[in-house]
């Protein structure tokens, strides 16, 4: 089949693959640069699991083609954390309880950071929209909105 | 219908980056347009539908195009949901299509998917249908002829011919959406009913109405999910034309929405449901279209 080169920057890294027009994002992601943590859920975007940020956008990997991600700059739950310390969000879910399975923690966090990127201190009503589309289903919501809040919290008392 | 984490169907893809370019491409045999992918990849991945080529279209420069002049929103077929969401005109001027757009999907989804994706997939439940029906809006419509792009302009109204059908021809494809301002002392909102908010809609309106003083001008009204396509409910419409609003008057004008319905039963809804639920809907969200209108709150006479 006709297969193309992308390139992908991955969580600061430039990758070049050769990719045939019916492989995910996600597929790449996971089968090609090993990078596990994100999910594959429903497979038909209702449930987040497999969301990544897409040039800082949450956006769902098992329903973009990875040509059309071409080009673009992508971040996993593996490029948040810094010099081998979690990210605010990572902390605050792990204090919070806000992690009991995990397979919805992935993409709940950078759902969460894009919306902490874009407006650091948001309304509860804020939060619930932006992650309305990461179901959780060991429906643990009151501790990751709690988690999200703190991480607001301690995020703004870092900048200051 | 099942999924899988990988497509097994074979299909080749091209990322257009100009509409010459993607209209001939188009005119080959099992074509399909490519923008969000929201819902095309799922058709494809549950098999469907069995394409042969995606023409991805979200990098034409042309069809990016955003405006509002001379009384006319304009609208890119390239266009996301996102970017539309918390556009300034469109919250001020055209707020049921702001909250229709609003509650549809997740952030996800409307980072990726188009205005013209979610009219083109025809879905009888697609939330922003039924507010720019009542706001009038067109479709532009683009094909090649011999080497000439060829436009023709149609009302969404007259759009959509089925579930997931258009009139969209072979080779053809929609390549922006334009909306008439609204007219002063007009106000328009659109409602929904879905199991959570993230779901698809079960039943979803929007009404706009034209407000004399204090009696409704003009009244236009869209249902979705209660028949084959999106529809203009007229009986309600007239029966609202007129109207000095009240609560009982407006409940009484929005109960014949039945009668211009045709709704199925189906793992969201049982038709009668719908029904229902339709005349509902409407009866609540004709009051902040009359609001947004100018009209003084209505009391029970």
């Amino acid at each position: 089949m006709n297969e193309r080169q992308i390139v992908l920057e991955v969580n600061g890294k430039e990758y070049k693959l050769t990719v045939k027009p019916n492989e995910l994002l996600i597929n790449v992601l996971r089968e090609r640069l090993g990078l596990m943590g994100t999910k594959y859920g429903c497979g038909v975007g209702e449930c987040g699991a497999c969301t990544v940020l897409m040039d800082g956008n949450p956006v769902l990997s098992c329903q973009m083609l990875a040509l059309s991600a071409s080009g673009s700059k992508i971040t996993t739950i593996e490029g948040i954390a810094q010099n081998g310390r979690l990210h605010p969000l990572q902390e605050a879910f792990l204090d919070e309880g806000a992690v009991q399975c995990g397979f919805c923690t992935p993409g709940m966090i950078l759902s969460a950071k894009a919306l902490l990127d874009k407006k650091p201190n948001p309304t509860d009503m804020e939060i619930k929209e932006a992650i309305r589309g990461n179901i959780c289903r060991c429906t643990g919501y009151i501790n990751i909105l709690r988690a999200i809040k703190t991480a607001s919290l301690k995020l703004s008392e870092r900048s200051r | 219908m099942s999924s899988s984490r990988i497509i097994t169907q074979d299909f080749d893809y091209i990322k257009a980056v100009s509409l010459g370019e993607a209209l001939e491409s188009l005119a080959k045999d099992g074509a399909r347009v490519f923008a969000g992918g929201t819902d095309l990849l799922n058709k494809i991945k549950t098999a469907r539908d069995n394409p042969k080529l995606l023409v991805d279209i979200t990098g034409i420069e042309e069809l990016k195009g955003f405006s509002f002049s001379e009384g006319c929103l304009l609208i890119g077929a390239a266009v996301r949901l996102s970017f539309l969401e918390d556009e300034k005109v469109i919250t001020e001027r055209y707020p049921a299509l702001h909250e229709a757009i609003k509650s549809l999907g997740s952030v996800q989804i409307r980072n990726m998917a188009t205005l013209a994706g979610n009219l083109c997939n025809a879905s009888p439940i697609a939330d922003t249908a039924p507010p720019l029906m009542v706001y009038d809006a067109e479709v532009e419509i683009s094909r090649l002829h011999n080497t000439r792009i060829e436009k023709r302009i149609i009302s969404l109204k007259d759009f959509f011919t089925g579930p997931g059908q258009t009139v969209l021809q072979k080779g053809e494809m929609v390549t922006g959406v334009r909306v008439p301002e609204p007219m002063a002392s007009s106000g328009a909102a659109f409602g929904k009913i879905a199991r959570v908010t993230m779901d698809l809609a079960k039943v979803n309106c929007a009404v706009w109405l034209k407000r004399e003083e204090a009696v409704v001008a003009e009244a236009r009204i869209a249902v979705g999910g209660a028949a084959p396509v999106p529809v203009r409910v007229e009986k309600v419409e007239k029966a609202l034309a007129g109207m000095r609003p009240s609560s009982k008057r407006i409940s009484q004008a929005a109960a014949l929405v039945g009668e211009n319905l045709s709704p199925i039963s189906d793992v969201r809804s049982t038709a009668k449901y719908r029904t229902d639920t339709a005349s509902v809907l409407i009866r609540d969200t004709f009051f902040p279209a009359w609001k947004r209108s100018g009209g003084e709150e209505i009391t029970d006479e």
